[in-house]
């Protein structure tokens, strides 16, 4: 038997807040393990000469351990229901209760993606309309909702694409231009698609600068990635000229729909000349991040690019809906199955909750509050491109790098203030950046009392009172931790 | 709105702090064309929580589900028992609500139940490391291929024709756009052709990618091939779709793989009409630098504290941005949270237990099966392939066994149009009891 690797035998450190051990170090001789249905007859002789000859050390806990332990791990966390959470192009926002009970309903839970179609007319009838949903809210004629996530959205935009620059015979068609300003996925997905990338510097404003655009429009050119509004929070107001030039020269439009929770219900990517836009709606239609996934990332496109949609699709005939898994002419298939449907039901799930009366509120909520949030600290922190910004907002340590204090340090001090810190050194264009998106579910006091929590930072920053900066975070159960040894020397299991 | 906290005059307030009139100021900087007309989209009025649930329930109750048949249906996805108890942890809003941990300080709950999940994946599969999720079985499998192209340098991928036909279809699409050549070597009497597969490895081989138990349930030995990649310095790729077998047959560890990838849908996660499930990916220690995704690892805080963190992020697409080994971002992270829960109530004896009963079950069936239908032969998991005299036998069937609340199985050509269409890929865990099986034979005896 192991003890936990506090050398002390009471595990509270304040409070109730609790030390808890890896569930290896709890581990002890088995009690009776959980009670289990089925058949308890043997097995085959046949399948008997492959047993497995080493135990695999799962150390099973008993149900009241268990609960405990995981829910001791849940105390360690901070999520949008324990408080704000501005990670900029993130979209932490309110994820509703009733979306969790409704798709634990058991005809939508439990049922196998290989049921006959008679069998699954209610769950294919919901997917179906929030297919008509997204293609209407975003501003295009049809949609696949097989990606698992943002990245698999643009990796299966991409694909088409590349379909439809194929058919129109110019498969030599392999740049993809991508802002400077763009997310890392966007370039790691074109070089999955086969293709390159070529960087466009961002302008002075940091838009993308239509001179610099021109520059690289050519005959190889297969697609401009741009995400509006951009991740400086601002919106790329050439949008038309921009995608009317990629046209011109014989390139798609490939729209990063990340941020699209600045537009829903205010304007449409798809009547701006964008090709195909991922939608992100673990962002946008609030369905639960859950420590990193999962998400969905459907796609909606165009007339160009609608031939080229992966299979299997939902297709209704008459009153019936049916799954399609051939096509000639798709880009082929992208997942093992017709999407993250639990998740897409949670999406359905929210947009019924605004309906066409109240969607558009918001993109007006989450614009005003990212306003605001600038307005308080504009003055406290440098804005490296100003004017209106969207849904989130940009800052830089530049003020405070001549106290010697970094974005990182006001990031860790804002979590012994109770916030969980901003997105930082995202995007890459500016130096020390911080970039603030409160999104639409926070109210007037939260959004004040985290400016007020921003505007003390500064001020302990003027002040020279920053050795307390640089300690930071003192409060929660871990202090910083020393990533560099992580990679050295990685230790990505437990050996007892 | 219920879920917009400002009143009327909040709005007002703030909009006077930044100097403007009215909500349409915000949106100044779009060109006017593109504003859309209050209420013009044509969408639904909104719904209050009451209808909503309302709307989902008719939805639901249209279904016919596992909750009110019996489920024989596997084919990469499988009925297995979810206690209470997961479903009860990855709805704690600390869990369920927070982003990828980026700020390790306060996120431990999420990053030590990575690590613990890791370990137990990696126990469990019998390979040295796991990372900390793929979207789910396809993609990892094609993730597996690139990986191993890394790896060796090289750019041929064979893949075994009897691993899942879901599988073979991602990965050769993620792999048709690259240079290399894709082969794909046929499979017979549904199971898998070791001696095929290895006469099409050449030099210019990166991974043989083979699935295990196979897509029929086909459980196989893995000696010779680990030989031939050795010879041919490639390495061998094990792809699975149950991962609970693993509790009771030889793990793609113990047969010596270099990637181990599938599904870990069967550790706690509920069918959901194919998603969101859990992807896999493990491999030898020696390998890790070049794993997709992301990963947990161990280290130390400022007080010398034991902690976590993500960790071999220069791999990743946020810094390597088109150098990454992968462009994935978000994963299934409350999917291992749900493994790792599930697996903790399990243990091995649990394990043990599911694996042992979806096996038996089946040995049950295939005991007492009429004359008329045939099983494919040799040892099997927890799933083979029925074949009928004819399809007419098939459909008799499928409707007499649909009168008495019976998935009874998958018609093969439905996952691979190349198949002839008189048999049926049939999958039984231990949610299936004994009567369940009396009552499929019944079924098979009346139809006959």
């Amino acid at each position: 038997m192991s003890t936990a690797h506090t050398s002390n035998t009471y595990s509270a450190v304040g409070g109730i807040q609790h030390e808890e051990a890896l569930l290896f170090e709890h581990a002890h001789e088995a009690s009776e393990a959980i009670s289990l249905p089925g058949v308890q007859g043997d097995i085959s002789a046949e399948l008997s000469a492959f047993s497995r000859q080493e135990p695999a050390n799962i150390p099973g806990l008993s149900e009241p351990e268990t609960v405990r332990h995981f829910v001791r791990m849940s105390q360690w966390n901070h999520g949008i229901e324990t408080g704000f959470y501005p990670l900029g192009s993130c979209t932490m926002k309110y994820n509703p209760r009733v979306n969790e009970q409704v798709v634990r309903l058991s005809g939508l839970a439990n049922i196998h993606p290989d049921q006959p179609m008679d069998s699954v007319q209610g769950v294919l009838a919901l997917l179906y309309e929030l297919q008509e949903w997204l293609c209407e809210i975003a501003g295009f004629s049809d949609v696949t909702l097989q990606p698992a996530a943002g990245a698999h959205g643009e990796l299966t935009g991409l694909m088409m694409i590349r379909a439809c620059l194929d058919a129109r015979g110019q498969q030599h068609r392999k740049k993809v231009l991508v802002p400077d300003s763009a997310h890392g996925t966007n370039p790691a997905s074109a070089a999955l698609c086969g293709m390159y990338c070529v960087e466009l510097k961002s302008g002075a404003d940091g838009r993308i600068d239509l001179d610099e655009l021109k520059k690289h429009l050519d005959d190889d050119v297969a697609a401009l990635m741009m995400t509006n509004p951009n991740t400086v929070g601002a919106f790329e107001s050439d949008v038309k000229e921009i995608c009317q030039l990629v046209h011109d020269a014989g390139g798609l439009v490939y729209g990063d729909g990340a941020n699209l929770n600045a537009l829903v219900g205010m304007a449409r990517p798809g009547d701006m000349g964008i090709d195909c836009l991922h939608i992100n709606v673990h962002k946008t239609f609030s369905t639960p991040h859950g420590g990193g996934g999962p998400g969905a990332g459907p796609v909606v496109v165009n007339d160009t690019l609608a031939p080229y949609l992966p299979v299997p699709r939902i297709v209704k005939e008459g009153e019936t809906y049916r799954i399609e898994t051939q096509d000639e002419k798709s880009c082929g298939t992208v997942l093992g199955s017709i999407g993250q449907v639990g998740v897409l039901l949670r999406a359905h799930a929210y947009i019924a909750a605004f309906g066409k009366n109240h969607l558009h509120k918001i993109a007006q909520d989450a614009v005003l509050n990212a306003n605001y949030v600038l307005h308080r600290l504009q003055d406290a922190y440098h804005v490296p491109f100003k004017g209106l910004c969207k849904h989130e907002c940009l800052l830089t340590d530049e003020f405070q790098n001549k106290h010697g204090i970094k974005t990182l340090d006001v990031a860790k001090q804002l979590i012994d203030l109770g916030f969980h810190p901003m997105t930082i050194y995202f995007p890459l264009i500016v130096h020390g950046a911080m970039l603030i998106e409160p999104t639409e579910t926070e109210s007037k006091a939260t959004l004040d009392s985290f400016c007020d929590a921003m505007l003390e930072i500064a001020e302990q920053c003027e002040a020279g009172d920053t050795q307390v900066l640089h300690d930071a975070p003192m409060k929660p159960i871990r202090r910083r931790l020393d990533e560099t040894q992580a990679a050295r020397k990685p230790v990505l299991v437990w050996s007892d | 709105m219920r879920f917009l906290p400002h009143t009327d005059s909040d709005r007002d307030t703030m909009l006077e702090a930044i100097g403007m009139d009215v909500m349409s100021d915000l949106f100044a900087d779009i060109p006017s064309e593109f504003h859309l007309e209050q209420d013009s989209l044509d969408l639904p009025d909104a719904l209050s929580e009451a209808g909503i649930v309302r709307k989902f329930t008719q939805a639901s109750e249209q279904n016919r589900h596992a909750g009110n048949t019996r489920c024989f249906l596997g084919g990469g996805t499988y009925h297995h028992f979810v206690p209470a108890v997961v479903d009860y942890v990855i709805s704690r809003g600390e869990f369920l609500t927070a982003y990828t941990p980026y700020q390790p300080e306060i996120s431990q709950g999420t990053l030590q139940t990575l690590f613990e999940f890791q370990t137990m994946i990696a126990r469990l599969t019998g390979m040295d490391v796991s990372n900390a999720s793929m979207y789910e079985a396809a993609t990892a499998t094609a993730e597996a291929a690139l990986m191993a192209r890394r790896i060796t340098r090289k750019s041929k991928v064979v893949m075994a024709g009897s691993v899942n036909p879901r599988y073979r279809s991602v990965t050769q699409n993620y792999l048709s756009r690259l240079d290399g050549e894709y082969v794909e070597v046929a499979t017979h009497d549904f199971s898998t052709d070791v001696d095929a597969i290895i006469a099409s490895i050449d030099e210019d081989t990166a991974c043989v990618i083979v699935q295990y138990p196979d897509f029929y349930g086909s459980v196989y030995d893995l000696a010779e091939l680990r030989l031939a990649c050795d010879a041919a310095k490639c390495l061998m790729v094990i792809a699975f779709s149950d991962a609970s077998a693993f509790a009771l047959i030889q793990s793609p560890g113990e047969c010596g793989a270099d990637i181990a990838v599938g599904s870990g849908q069967s550790l706690g996660i509920p069918m959901g009409f194919g998603g969101p499930h859990l992807g896999l990916l493990t491999c030898k220690q020696k390998y890790v630098r070049q794993m997709p995704g992301r990963v947990c690892g161990m280290t130390t805080d400022a007080d010398g504290k034991r902690g976590f963190v993500l960790t071999l992020s220069t791999r990743e697409q946020h810094i390597r941005r088109e150098k990454a080994t992968s462009n994935i971002c978000s994963n299934q992270g409350l999917m291992c949270t749900a493994a790792a829960t599930y697996m903790t109530l399990m243990g091995d004896e649990g394990l043990k237990t599911v694996a042992t009963r979806s096996a038996a079950a089946l040995h049950h069936l295939l005991s007492n099966l009429p004359k008329h239908v045939t099983a494919a032969q040799g040892a099997r998991y927890n799933e083979t392939v029925l074949s009928f005299v004819s399809e007419e036998k098939r459909s008799a069937f499928l409707v007499e066994a649909r009168k008495r609340d019976m998935f009874a199985g998958i018609p093969l050509e439905q996952l691979d149009t190349k198949m002839a269409s008189n048999h049926l890929l049939v999958s039984t865990t231990e949610m299936i009891e004994e009567a369940d099986i009396q009552d499929y034979l019944v079924a098979l005896e009346v139809a006959a």
